[in-house]
């Protein structure tokens, strides 16, 4: 299993367009992808799972893959998040 | 903000049959309209069209949400379609879109359209819910199957509330007043800042509030606000920020903040160069200082009890039958003596075992009871093989240093055994620890034992000898010191050493101590009841409840008038306490007991003039603050 923490940083949060974007990459992948917020898990791959958490600006994600493309599936995750989703 | 408080059934459109996503996108803002918070329905519908060509809120499972955040906005609000068959939404799934929810969110900086968002995905993971929403008849019946099932995720949401995001342990030597200060102060800042903050009090009542495990699993960080040691093994892997309980009274706020914020370190119960880490930061003299009240705190109790039990054997005694033998003349005396004896023998062990274990943790205790025993009895090598050598004890500073010592012994211990392989880990505490302790520790008792029997006699035969000016003066300085900082480490360092002179059957000092101590609450009391004006309306009752404090002996009941204005408060408090105490000290009074106050006064020597000292104390105090304080207007906050 592959993890990272991340400090979320664009600032109106994890809303509807950051969380379908989440969503579409970790469909990607294989490895089952989840996102860990104040304890709760998340399934990463579920846009309403993402959304109904309701993630805020500055709060700490850590993203947990696991499977066989766990590291490429982490990376460009990673990825996106460094990059506030375009934002 | 609930959904069906965004949602009103005006806007809420059954059957829709929609041809295209522009089509629905508009129908859905008409309906929009009829909330009455759009000021520029063009505005509007061109920033959620400009969202969707970001990207498509058909967000899968025959679900749309599409949203904007404009000015055009004056308030959030929401409005739904239900299509039945469907209309094409480019959605992420490649489905039409059968559940359309329209979010409108004015533009402010609280991302409200956030918590919208969260809140319906929240009800629309749910696939029955979704299913109901589908079925639903009516704009009513939609509105109930929302309401339902909000409630029952508000129900959740409340025992997730019930959780506290941080819990904090206040602690202070005496367990009288700061713990509790700092736990309200702390409580209070929690509320005002919207997080909520659970203390656990470690008073001298025992521990109140305890934490559960689920409480503790649930919170984000941990504030330990304590002079005392305090375990942390509950709190793996959580946030941890130590602080002194002086800063749970007078810093809550920063002290929240900073638990909250990414700062904090994480606490690892087996990673021990983090326990170290924050050990540095305390400085030396903090660590030295919470090792020792550690001990003073479990000592004070044997004292209390042993010494009043004695005070009362010397009231019920007759000194005429054998003065030689003060104290066991007739069998009710002798009872007293013989029970507040047998406390008062052990006082010092307790100091010692409690200063080590401060330091080295429970294998510390026995290491340094045992060095706390070989201090009193003053065994030396010399009177191992000669018995006709008198033992002289090293009392109360042989306690104390067979405290520390023995704490470091077994740190030091534990330093060598982490070479040892983990295989014998088992028998390092039940076995190692205790014998090799023991044993450093009995051979530098017995090496340090006559030295310090030397200091301590010495000291003994001074205060003993000493002339009434030096009495007077080490009386003034011990009371004044009481009263320097009500409870810190300078009133504690007076207070330890006059428990200690009693250990030595110096009376004298503890009274002086008492005093000095009472003085500052009973004169922030008298101010209040002589000059009123000093003192603003609101705080006058708690001026007045310093009378039962300052008689109790608690000096901390004058702490919030000396933070509110130190300048002028603690001055007079010092001066008037160190009359106090040179009073206390010129008249000869004695005091066995090291707390109680005014309800030990029948054990107190020459009780009268002990008030009498009191009173001119608090009588200077009193008038040096009228004279400083400036007069408060009578209307006045």
């Amino acid at each position: 299993m592959k993890t990272e923490k991340i400090i979320l940083k664009n600032e109106t949060g994890l809303h509807a367009r950051p969380a379908s974007e989440i969503a579409k990459i970790a469909s990607k992948y294989q490895c089952t992808i989840n996102l860990i917020v104040n304890d709760k898990t998340i399934n990463a791959k579920s846009i309403l799972n993402i959304m109904a958490a309701g993630i805020k600006s500055s709060t700490e994600i850590e993203i947990q893959c696991d499977g066989t493309d766990e590291e490429a599936a982490l990376a460009e995750l990673l990825q996106a998040f460094n990059n506030n989703f375009g934002e | 903000m609930k959904i069906t408080d965004l949602l009103s059934k005006d806007a809420i459109k059954l059957n829709g049959v929609m041809s295209s996503k522009e089509e629905s996108i508009n129908q859905l803002i008409e309906l929009m309209t009829t909330n009455g918070n759009i000021l520029d329905k063009e505005k509007y519908k061109q920033v959620v069209l400009k969202r969707e060509e970001e990207g498509s809120t058909g967000i899968g499972e025959g679900i749309a949400i599409p949203h904007g955040k404009t000015d055009a906005v004056t308030k959030p609000g929401l409005s739904a379609m239900v299509v039945p068959d469907g209309v094409e939404f480019n959605s992420l799934d490649g489905q039409p879109a059968k559940l359309l929810f329209l979010i409108a969110a004015p533009n402010t900086k609280d991302n409200v359209h956030l918590d919208v968002l969260s809140r319906l995905s929240t009800l629309l993971m749910d696939t029955e819910f979704r299913k109901a929403l589908l079925n639903a008849k009516t704009p009513e019946e939609f509105l109930m199957c929302i309401d339902r099932a909000e409630n029952v995720k508000i129900s959740e949401n409340k025992d997730y509330n019930n959780s506290y995001e941080i819990l904090a342990i206040t602690a202070c030597p005496t367990g009288i007043a700061h713990t509790y200060m700092a736990a309200e102060a702390l409580e209070q800042m929690g509320e005002k800042l919207g997080h909520k903050v659970k203390v656990e009090t470690h008073g001298s009542s025992g521990v109140k509030n305890k934490f559960t495990k689920e409480e503790i699993k649930n919170a984000k960080a941990i504030i330990i606000a304590a002079d005392t040691k305090i375990d942390f093994s509950r709190f793996d892997g959580k946030k941890i920020v130590k602080a002194k309980v002086a800063d749970g009274i007078n810093k809550p706020k920063e002290l929240i903040e900073y638990a909250l914020s990414d700062q904090a370190k994480v606490y690892h119960s087996n990673v021990k160069n983090e326990i170290n880490d924050s050990n540095e930061k305390e400085g030396v003299w903090t660590q030295i200082y919470k090792h020792l009240m550690n001990g003073v705190t479990h000592m004070l109790p044997f004292v209390v009890g042993g010494g009043i039990l004695t005070a009362i054997a010397f009231l019920l005694d007759d000194y005429s039958i054998n003065p030689a033998n003060f104290g066991m003349n007739t069998p009710i005396a002798a009872f007293f003596k013989t029970v507040g004896g047998a406390a008062f023998n052990v006082m010092l062990y307790i100091l010692a075992g409690y200063i080590a274990m401060s330091i080295a943790d429970r294998p510390g205790l026995a290491v340094g009871f045992v060095g706390g025993i070989l201090a009193v009895q003053g065994t030396t090598f010399a009177s191992l093989s000669d018995s006709s050598i008198v033992l002289v004890s090293s009392g109360f500073l042989g306690a104390l240093i067979a405290g520390f010592v023995g704490g470091y012994i077994v740190v030091f211990l534990k330093k060598i055994c982490s070479y040892l392989p983990d295989s014998i880990e088992g028998i390092k505490t039940i076995l190692l620890y205790p014998v090799f302790g023991i044993l450093l520790m009995g051979l530098f008792m017995l090496i340090i034992n006559p030295y310090v029997a030397g200091i301590n006699t010495a000291i003994n035969n001074y205060l003993s000898s000493m002339g009434t000016a030096n009495k007077v003066l080490l009386g003034a300085l011990l009371g004044g010191m009481m009263a320097v900082d009500l409870g810190g480490p300078v009133n504690k360092a007076a207070y330890t050493f006059g428990t200690g002179m009693l250990a030595s059957g110096q009376y004298e000092i503890m009274a002086a101590v008492m005093a000095g101590g009472m003085v500052p609450p009973l004169a922030i009391a008298l101010l209040a009841t002589l000059f009123p004006k000093k003192i603003a309306k609101k705080d006058r009752q708690a001026a007045y409840v310093n009378y039962i404090m300052g008689l109790s002996f608690i000096s901390e009941g004058a702490i919030p008038f000396a933070s509110s204005d130190p300048l002028r408060t603690i001055p007079a408090f010092i001066i008037g306490s160190a009359v106090t105490g040179a009073l206390s000290m010129a008249f000869n009074c004695t005091l066995m007991a090291p707390h109680g106050g005014i309800f030990v006064i029948a054990t107190i020597g020459h009780p009268l003039m002990y008030l009498l000292a009191i009173l001119i104390g608090t009588i200077v105090s009193a008038l040096i603050m009228a004279k400083l304080k400036k007069n408060l207007p009578e209307h006045s906050k």
